[in-house]
């Protein structure tokens, strides 16, 4: 799809059920924000970009001086086998940046992978021996801020101001009406395709399937006409990959854990077994069982085991970040041979578009990203917090420079000045596909900001889907049983 | 030079006083300079084994929901017991469990004893071969997990490629991401990293056969199999029960060859206790039912700790009255 093609598509797409999604992320505060919400498109996006000049080390210096001396500890989600070298070397560039700004703060950094932070930094807490700031995946920050081990922050503790964030990534940092942290990136993902393969079944290579119900179609008909899986379905338990990939579809039907998609979720009403989510449940049946069009790893795969594949030509349709053109670039340096001439072909035939919608129209997309938040001191290692240090890497991270930076190739500034800076104009021009992901951005659906989430969404629902997919119980059964599940958490300490 | 045996008291206690049946106090008062040496190691063990141990039972009888901190548990009595001897994934996970470590442990020792008695032969390479075989057991366990989930991976898996490409099966053989086949095909992977130690154990074991016993047997006319029945065999009872004992328990507490290669799907197909517990207490946040859930696996575990004694001590027994 082009890029005009691309811009009057998304226009046209915004439909009143994206309005509806998108106040559910933007809030009311859209209004008071640095960039208006209300006209988003790749085009205003484009037309704000490199208006504005920030100077990080002035900003922050104000926050926490400069020659400041002291230490910090931090922990954060680091850059894993499925991202970018691009990626590695902004995390390189960042922590050079931040010593060289802040000479005399010694900064310890640890960086994990997304699927082990959350149990490092919960073990850690239990022997009070965490880091003073820690970077976690949204959906983490309710889970520690309810029980008690993260200070009070706000963006205006570091020289910021609420409005500066997404609305949505601000109510991931709320409980019981206190702030605990700072969005430090936000972001929505798309649909990849390979436009050969597409071309191959028989399907017009520049369109990508409009509903989820098209995806089942096309999966099988590639798979049929092919050879070659269609849909890079991802169901691995324990792995964030999974809510992440099947969420926005059960969204779509009309289904959810509760009704966080709705405008004002207050999370009571256990939907996972509605009839709208059996409905998207039956489609990723349908896939994996009846037609047997996805990779049959699907059980054991992450979006890591589905980019090797899709470069390989061996997978036409895949959700995920716009890094992963830059993934693909990365991986296609290691090929040699016939498979370096096949992985740049599927390089040159890859295409981004809009997630596809439901039945009724609905289009959705997980709302995601990450946070920073410092600790109380009693749970850290040594049972002290050297604030002003902590609050410096805060602000150096959240700034509209580094905001920009960290997210370069597979996500968003949290910070919305971010969308202002010069980098923001050299990624466009840099970062192909962005524009895509960008646009998806008021179709974000934040997950559920309870403390109970990283269960339902990590356990749960990939228990669910393995339950329907290996044929252990029927997609009724598997629904009933998470709702079950889900119940318990809710309610006590049944498993 | 004047030797002390081993039997008389430390501290110049007369040894009379001890045979008379003494009480426990008095004994130790007698004995205090053989306490004393033993001292830092008991206070060691302590630390690191027994606190952890009653720390294990005491939050298994809380519970520790995920909105609160472990130090808010709320005390519920043998409630987290229950939930797990009511819950069905439990008693999938047990059977599991005991799949997992008889077929594990018995494959682990017959291929160990196949190696031991190949190798007590004398051939050329002997010692090669010996470096070869050990290198499963000596590898990191994590490697060796990832190294199998992309020998057996249902896409592009060395052993399906080549089972296609001789015609033997005309698609991909799906090993892990199916219910039927995942277990087994974990207990492949951890039989071949175990097999070396029951291997070393029990080639270590062989040395200790008499060979004037298998030269008689030889002069008595019994074959290969009757000198290997009658003869070797019964002598590496010990060991073999030592060797079994210890891949039993190893096989009770195996958590990174699942984890890594399944993380115990799909469908809970291949959660074993151990990575169920990990699960439970690390994935979902429910220590209390974790703790509960490893209380009752430390009394297994205790249980076969128990016969390994016994089964050492009656192997010691044998071999100081052959």
């Amino acid at each position: 799809m082009s890029k005009d093609k691309f811009g009057c598509a998304v226009r046209r797409g915004v439909s009143m059920a994206a309005i509806a999604a998108a106040l559910a992320v933007w809030g009311p505060a859209s209004a008071q924000a640095p960039i208006d919400l209300s006209k988003w498109s790749p085009e205003y996006v484009r037309s704000i970009a490199g208006t504005q000049d920030y100077d990080t080390a002035a900003d922050c210096g104000k926050v926490t001086p400069l020659d400041y001396r002291g230490r910090v500890t931090f922990w954060y989600q680091g850059a894993f086998e499925g991202d970018p070298d691009l990626l590695r070397q902004y995390y390189r560039d960042f922590f050079a940046e931040f010593r060289k700004t802040y000479p005399n703060i010694q900064l310890v950094d640890q960086a994990l992978t997304y699927n082990d932070l959350l149990d490092k930094f919960r073990t850690a807490l239990l022997g009070s021996a965490g880091p003073m700031v820690v970077r976690l995946q949204i959906l983490g920050g309710v889970e520690f801020a309810s029980k008690g081990y993260l200070q009070e922050l706000k963006p205006e503790d570091i020289g910021l101001k609420t409005q500066d964030f997404w609305p949505g990534a601000m109510k991931s940092n709320t409980w019981k009406g206190k702030t605990y942290g700072v969005p430090t990136n936000n972001e929505t993902m798309a649909l990849i395709w390979n436009a050969d393969l597409f071309k191959r079944a028989g399907l017009d290579p520049e369109k990508p399937p409009e509903t989820w119900d098209d995806v089942v179609r096309y999966s099988k008909q590639i798979k049929e006409k092919t050879g070659v899986a269609g849909y890079g379905l991802v169901a691995r338990k324990n792995a964030g990959n999974t809510p992440y990939r099947f969420m926005p579809q059960l969204w779509a039907y009309g289904g959810g854990a509760f009704d966080e998609a709705s405008a004002n979720p207050n999370y009571s009403q256990i939907e996972i077994n509605s009839a709208a989510s059996k409905r998207a449940l039956q489609a990723s049946y349908d896939m994996f069982v009846r037609d047997k069009s996805v990779p049959v790893s699907a059980l054991t795969n992450q979006q890591a085991d589905n980019q090797p594949l899709f470069l390989a030509g061996q997978l036409a349709m895949m959700i995920s970040h716009p890094s992963d053109y830059d993934v693909m670039q990365d991986l296609k340096k290691k090929a040699t041979g016939s498979d370096a001439q096949t992985a740049q072909n599927v390089i040159d035939n890859m295409r981004y578009g809009l997630i596809p919608k439901g039945p009724d129209g609905r289009r959705a997309v997980v709302f995601g990203g990450s946070n920073m938040h410092i600790l109380k001191p009693e749970y850290v290692d040594g049972g002290k917090v050297d604030q002003p240090a902590a609050k410096a890497l805060v602000c150096f991270w959240t700034s509209p420079e580094w905001s920009l930076k960290m997210a370069y190739a597979g996500s968003n500034p949290g910070n919305l000045n971010g969308f202002k800076t010069k980098w923001m104009k050299e990624r466009l021009e840099n970062i192909k596909f962005l524009d895509v992901t960008t646009s998806m951005l008021p179709y974000g659906v934040p997950f559920p900001t309870i403390p109970e989430t990283p269960e339902i969404m990590n356990i749960i629902v990939p228990d669910m889907l393995q339950n329907a997919l290996t044929g252990t119980m029927t997609v009724d059964q598997a629904a009933e049983d998470a709702a079950k599940k889900i119940k318990n958490v809710m309610s006590g300490n049944k498993l | 030079m004047s030797i002390r045996t081993s039997d008389a008291p430390a501290g110049g206690a007369p040894a009379r006083a001890v045979a008379r049946g003494d009480g426990v106090l008095r004994r130790t008062w007698i004995h205090r300079a053989d306490y004393l040496y033993v001292l830092p190691a008991i206070v060691v063990m302590l630390i690191v084994i027994a606190y952890p141990v009653y720390y294990t039972i005491d939050l298994s009888f809380y519970s520790t929901p995920p909105s609160l901190q472990l130090r808010d548990k709320i005390f519920i009595g043998f409630d987290n017991y229950k939930t797990i001897l009511e819950s069905e994934v439990f008693w999938r996970v047990t059977l599991n469990t005991f799949i997992w470590t008889i077929v594990s442990t018995g494959s682990a020792y017959i291929l160990g004893l196949g190696c031991a008695l190949c190798l007590h032969q004398a051939f050329p390479g002997r010692a090669v071969m010996r470096a070869i075989l050990i290198i499963p057991w000596v590898i990191s366990a994590v490697a060796a997990s990832y190294i199998w989930k992309w020998i057996y991976h249902s896409n592009f898996g060395v052993i399906g490629a080549i089972l296609v490409e001789l015609g033997i099966m005309d698609r991909q053989p799906n090993f892990i991401d199916n219910v039927n086949t995942v277990l087994a095909s974990l207990i492949v992977v951890n039989v071949w990293r175990e097999f070396p130690f029951a291997m070393i154990m029990l080639a270590a074991g062989l040395q200790t056969v008499p060979d004037q016993l298998l030269r008689a047997a030889k002069v008595d006319g019994a074959g290969a199999w009757q000198s290997f029945w009658h003869v070797t065999f019964p002598h590496l009872r010990g060991v073999s029960i030592a060797t079994i004992l210890l891949l039993a328990v190893a096989n009770f507490n195996s958590f990174i060859v699942t984890w890594i290669m399944t993380g115990g799907g799909p469908s809970n197909a291949s959660h074993i206790w151990i990575t169920h517990i990990y699960e439970i207490a690390f994935g979902r946040q429910r220590w209390g039912i974790a703790a509960a859930y490893s209380v009752i696996l430390f009394l297994i575990v205790m249980s076969l700790g128990y016969f390994y004694v016994r089964g050492l001590g009656g192997a010691e027994k044998e071999g100081g009255g052959s």
